[in-house]
């Protein structure tokens, strides 16, 4: 190639000999790709068919979805090499030469805040909390509904403030050590404090999460390439940090502003109590500060508090309540405010769903109409509306990427008065960003966050009996005549029933509510489990635990930002600390976080007693370790937890939650952040060692031989 | 400012362990201006797996630096002596050091050799002036395979840094992308009478000749001291096999007795062709530039570069900080009359202003060898 000698202007290229060329290039991106997500995709296949031992639901979807993800997620990596990472070097390189120190501090902070808005985990956050009710955590859901804003806000200031300090690091070449053991030293004790009050207890797992969270597979691959590219300019060449420790500043900070706001706020939240005094009239006041309005109360209460509760709020008065519903039917107005939503029909669907027999007559004046209507909403599940999935997850893409690097390119030409070099690269590159983020998205919610759904939702019937709620099954034209009676071994009386379904008899049990008598139907769910072991046994709590393990190992192995971070770790070090070795720790790492958060969540242990050891270990293996592995250690905590991994997790921590009947689905995330730098840093240990030894055993050697 | 001149350029590849106390001796006698690179160096080691059921010959890789910078001939053995006695290079297995002669064509004002006073060296050492360098540039990834070549014939350590090529890939529009640019540059000193045979297996191990597979090149080298501890391992003898070798070098005062194969005729039979006569330039210039003065060279006819990034030391108060301490080596191979026009070319587009801190330094290549078109 290089001995091709001519003159300058373009070459010609024939599409033939064009297509030769991309060829290879498309092959390879794709290949790359489907190496690094087969692993958890096979893994889950595998699991839900021969494990859980039952068919893939929507699988044809399913597989589109999967292979969008791999589509994306080549498109995205490539816009990252192409685009955004040489993007962040060249202002990195060029910041500290032509500006000066308050410049740079304040482009970092906007950076930093800007990333979070681009990129805002509190999607994440919210589904995460979504089982939070407001009575058991009222703090965490004061910040995750009412003022989710000034949550953005806190976390945002708390990523500012890191690529701050993280900046200033590497103009005057500190170490990150201090910073770690300051911060986490802070974090432990106001965890400790935190863990007094009721309240703050329960914030502690989201801000924890909040940490683990925010750094996204936009922001990370930039503030890398800039720390990169400062560090060429100002750090002595001797010197370990070459650029990386940003990423974990910023996972650290967001939990002391999160932490900090949940302290302002503590006061002006009630107490967790019990469901019934929550609603109670004593306590009215009080409650209603943890909503916008009096109405969002009620829809709440509507949504998810029992009868009794709903009824308190209307002072125990049936036809209030019912009056109340039927005036929502006739004022449109009211109607939104009480049942946010775009549809028009969210008050007949939630009254379908999970109204009670009253207030559906309200709605639905005669019997007539409710069944129909419950038979109508039960059966609308999910429809795939393809040009809303397109825009939505377009415009997530969007926002994600066009304001960061609309920001960066501005103060380059702008500020720095540099004009961007290979413009046409960098251009194509954020496109082929920017198309990789929207296909990559809409394949996760296709395809990786279905298969996910169904397998965690699944999950927990390897220890216990849980109701195949999507598996709902009528039986029409039933007689009660095939009803029969069992008995227990202690005498108490059973009925059940056997069902023909293909050419097996299956014994199921009756229940008198499940049958219409109007209609002659009767409808069950069908039931799974324990697979393994007795109901709640420890082998199927240990198949749940091993499962966990996988699942974390191999949806880190598909991580975007762990990847680019593998590759600039690569690079920085001329292929002496491979990707491969670096995300085989960080996987391993995940697993075993993220197995650590499911017994966390199965035998409710507090988040506390599970952070705290680890991050306390780390203060000393972090003094123990080199300068480099420190801060490469430390920064693949703050990558792991991406797109690909989250809603596995939380499909997998909200299935098993709910089974098992927990407040919140937090602390996973952060269980899933500290393992692997201790992985990373004990690799980083043995690494150092064996080299030291290298050097060590020349010397021995010539000091043997000398002697001879 | 402008004036050719010959001067000597010493390049050492070393552990990184070993890098500060290298840098403290030279900086007190007045080496202040260097150059560091990011590298890693190769060697071998036996692996037992499977219960020892098997054992195979693998390749640990260690983090190394290759330094260079500049300084007068005559100190050259002085400097040399000082470093090898600091970084206790002696003993195999902690680096290679040697110097080149090469010619500043032209050059920023601030770009030049540092200035040395004679000194005395504590100790000396029995430095081999029989060895020739050898360059080789491969894609990313190709770099362990071709550079085994050194450890299996026993010859060296090899240095490989990294590096991206610019070429024919940059005349295809955006269509480059699919091109990767991402290149290793392997880097050795062997002992003159091998460096034929070796760069021929070279060759043959990265098909060097095939389209688009790479570069490689012979390059003068005065003296040097060779990192020749390719295996690593506990001794099995009283003195390892690379100390023996290292004591006969010294006892012959060369490596002449090393040599293997008969220089001439070898080669002939393969039909390979090779390019003789070519010149070396290098063109070392501010972190950024580089693209764009490669350009200006490849329009007046340069066939292409491969930049690698440095860093740039020294002390912070003297004048010399205002080059920037990101720098790139821009590494073209030309023909030797193609020098004048390119340096004209690159002086045109702003190589030696303020703005790029340019140097051009050049070198013969008396033998290489690529792929050269049907």
């Amino acid at each position: 190639m290089a001995a091709q000698q001519q003159p300058g202007g373009k070459v010609k290229v024939t599409f033939k000999q064009a297509m030769e060329m991309l060829f290879p290039y498309v092959k390879s991106r794709i290949a790359g790709q489907i190496k690094s997500v087969a692993l958890i995709i096979v893994y889950l296949i595998l699991f839900q068919t021969i494990v859980l031992r039952m068919a893939i639901a929507e699988a044809s979807i399913i597989a589109v979805g999967l292979a969008l993800v791999i589509a994306g997620l080549a498109f995205f990596m490539e816009g990252l090499m192409l685009g955004l990472m040489p993007l962040g070097e060249i202002i990195g390189l060029k910041l500290p030469q032509k500006s000066k120190l308050p410049v740079i501090l304040i482009f970092a902070f906007i950076l930093g805040m800007g990333a979070t808005f681009a990129e805002p985990a509190i999607g994440v956050l919210k589904a995460a909390g979504s089982s939070v009710k407001p009575w058991e955590a009222p703090l965490v859901f004061l910040l995750l509904n009412k003022f989710s804003s000034y949550l953005v806000y806190a976390v945002g200031a708390g990523v500012g403030v890191a690529v701050m300090c993280g900046m200033l690091r590497f103009m005057y070449q500190w170490s990150l050590k201090p910073f770690i053991y300051v911060l986490v030293g802070c974090l432990v004790i106001f965890t400790m404090w935190a863990f007094l009050d009721p309240n703050m207890r329960a914030l502690t797992g989201l801000a924890w999460d909040c940490g683990a969270v925010t750094t996204g597979p936009v922001t990370v691959p930039l503030v890398l390439a800039l720390g990169i590219g400062i560090c060429r300019i100002v750090g002595s060449a001797r010197s370990g940090s070459a650029g990386f420790g940003v990423v974990t500043l910023a996972s650290l900070f967001p939990i002391i502003t999160v932490l900090t706001l949940g302290t302002v706020f503590r006061g002006e939240v009630p107490k967790p109590m019990e469901e019934a005094e929550f609603f109670s009239t004593q306590n009215r006041d009080k409650a209603v500060t943890l909503f916008t309005s009096q109405e969002e109360m009620y829809g709440y209460a509507f949504m998810n508090a029992s009868e009794e509760s709903q009824l308190a709020l209307f002072d125990g008065s049936k036809e209030k309540m019912l009056e109340y519903i039927k005036k929502l039917k006739e004022k449109e107005t009211e109607r939104s405010v009480v049942f946010p939503g775009q549809d028009a029909d969210a008050l007949q669907r939630w009254a379908a769903l999970s109204g009670t027999k009253e207030q559906r007559l309200a709605i639905f004046d005669t019997p007539e109409a409710v069944r129909e209507a419950v038979t109508m909403y039960s059966m609308n599940g999910q429809i795939l509306k393809l040009p809303d999935l397109l825009r939505r997850n377009g415009l997530a893409a969007a926002q994600a990427i066009i304001p960061l690097t609309l920001f960066l390119v501005l103060t380059l030409v702008v500020i720095l008065r540099e004009k961007l070099p290979r413009s046409d690269e960098i251009m194509l590159g954020i496109l082929f960003a920017l198309i990789g983020m929207m296909i990559f998205s809409m394949g996760i919610e296709l395809g990786l966050g279905k298969l996910g759904n169904q397998v965690g939702g699944k999950l927990p019937s390897s220890f216990k009996q849980i109701e195949l709620t999507d598996q709902q099954k009528t039986i029409v034209g039933f007689d009660p005549a095939v009803v029969q009676t069992a008995t227990t071994a202690e005498g108490e009386k059973r009925q059940f029933f056997y069902l023909k379904s293909g050419s097996e008899y299956e014994t199921l049990p009756y229940k008198e509510d499940a049958y219409d008598v109007s209609t002659r139907k009767y409808t069950y769910l069908p039931t799974k489990g324990p697979l393994f072991g007795t109901e709640g046994g420890l082998f199927g709590i240990i198949v749940v635990l091993l499962f966990a393990f996988f699942m974390g190992y191999g949806a880190t192995m598909a991580e975007p930002a762990l990847n680019a971070l593998g590759l600039a770790v690569e690079e920085i070090t001329v292929g002496t600390f491979k990707k491969a070795l670096l995300m085989q720790a960080v996987a391993l790492g995940v697993g075993v976080g993220i197995t650590l958060g499911v017994v966390k969540i199965i035998w409710s242990i507090p988040l506390a007693y599970l952070l705290a050891p680890p991050y306390i270990l780390l203060l000393f293996v972090s003094k123990l370790s080199t300068e480099e592995f420190v801060n490469i250690g430390w920064d693949s905590a703050g990558v792991t937890t991406g797109p690909v991994t989250v809603p596995l997790v939380l499909a997998m921590g909200l299935g098993i939650g709910t089974q098992v009947g927990v407040v919140e689905g937090f602390g996973i995330l952060a269980m899933a952040s500290v393992c692997p730098i201790l992985s990373v840093l004990s690799v980083g240990l043995s690494v150092t060692r064996k080299r030291k030894a290298a050097l060590q055993e020349a010397s021995r050697a010539f000091q043997k031989g000398g002697a001879a | 400012m402008t004036e050719e001149k010959n001067i000597c350029k010493i390049t050492g590849i070393f552990h990184r362990g070993i890098t500060d106390t290298i840098v403290e001796g030279l900086e007190s006698v007045g080496i202040v201006d260097y150059q560091l690179a990011a590298a890693r160096t190769l060697m071998l080691q036996e692996k037992k797996g499977l219960f020892g059921l098997y054992s195979d010959t693998v390749i640990v890789e260690d983090p190394a630096d290759i330094m260079s910078f500049l300084i007068p001939a005559e100190v050259e053995e002085a400097v040399m002596n000082l470093m090898i006695d600091k970084g206790d290079m002696e003993t195999p297995g902690r680096g290679t050091v040697f110097t080149e002669e090469v010619i500043i064509v032209k050059a920023h004002r601030l770009c030049f050799e540092n200035e040395v006073k004679p000194f005395e060296p504590k100790s000396t050492y029995p430095l081999i002036t029989e060895l020739t360098g050898i360059c080789c540039i491969v894609q990313r990834g190709e770099g362990n395979f071709v550079a085994r070549v050194a450890l299996d014939t026993g010859t060296c350590v090899p240095g490989i840094t990294f590096g991206h090529g610019t070429g024919l890939r940059d005349k295809l529009g955006l269509l480059r992308v699919a091109i990767p640019a991402e290149k290793e540059l392997i880097n050795f000193a062997a002992s003159k009478y091998d460096a034929d045979a070796i760069m021929a297996l070279m060759i043959d191990a990265g098909k060097l000749d095939q389209p688009g597979k790479g570069f490689i090149y012979l390059y003068p080298i005065g003296k040097g001291l060779v990192n020749t501890k390719i295996t690593r391992g506990m001794p099995k003898h009283a003195a390892s096999m690379e100390q023996l070798i290292a004591a006969v070098d010294e006892i012959k005062r060369g490596t002449g007795w090393r040599r293997r194969t008969a220089s001439e005729g070898q080669d002939s039979k393969s039909k390979r062709a090779f390019l003789n006569d070519l010149t070396n330039l290098i063109l070392t210039c501010n972190a950024g530039r580089g693209e764009d003065l490669v350009k200006a060279a490849m329009d007046i006819g340069a066939a292409g570069a491969t930049i690698s990034k440095l860093k740039h030391q020294c002390p912070s108060d003297s004048e010399l900080s205002e080059i920037s301490p990101a720098r790139e080596d821009c590494n073209m191979v030309v023909g030797e009359n193609q020098v004048g026009d390119i340096v004209e070319a690159l002086d045109k587009a702003g190589a030696f202003n303020d703005n790029s801190h340019g140097q051009v330094l050049v070198s013969p290549i008396p033998k290489a060898c690529t792929y050269l078109g049907k």
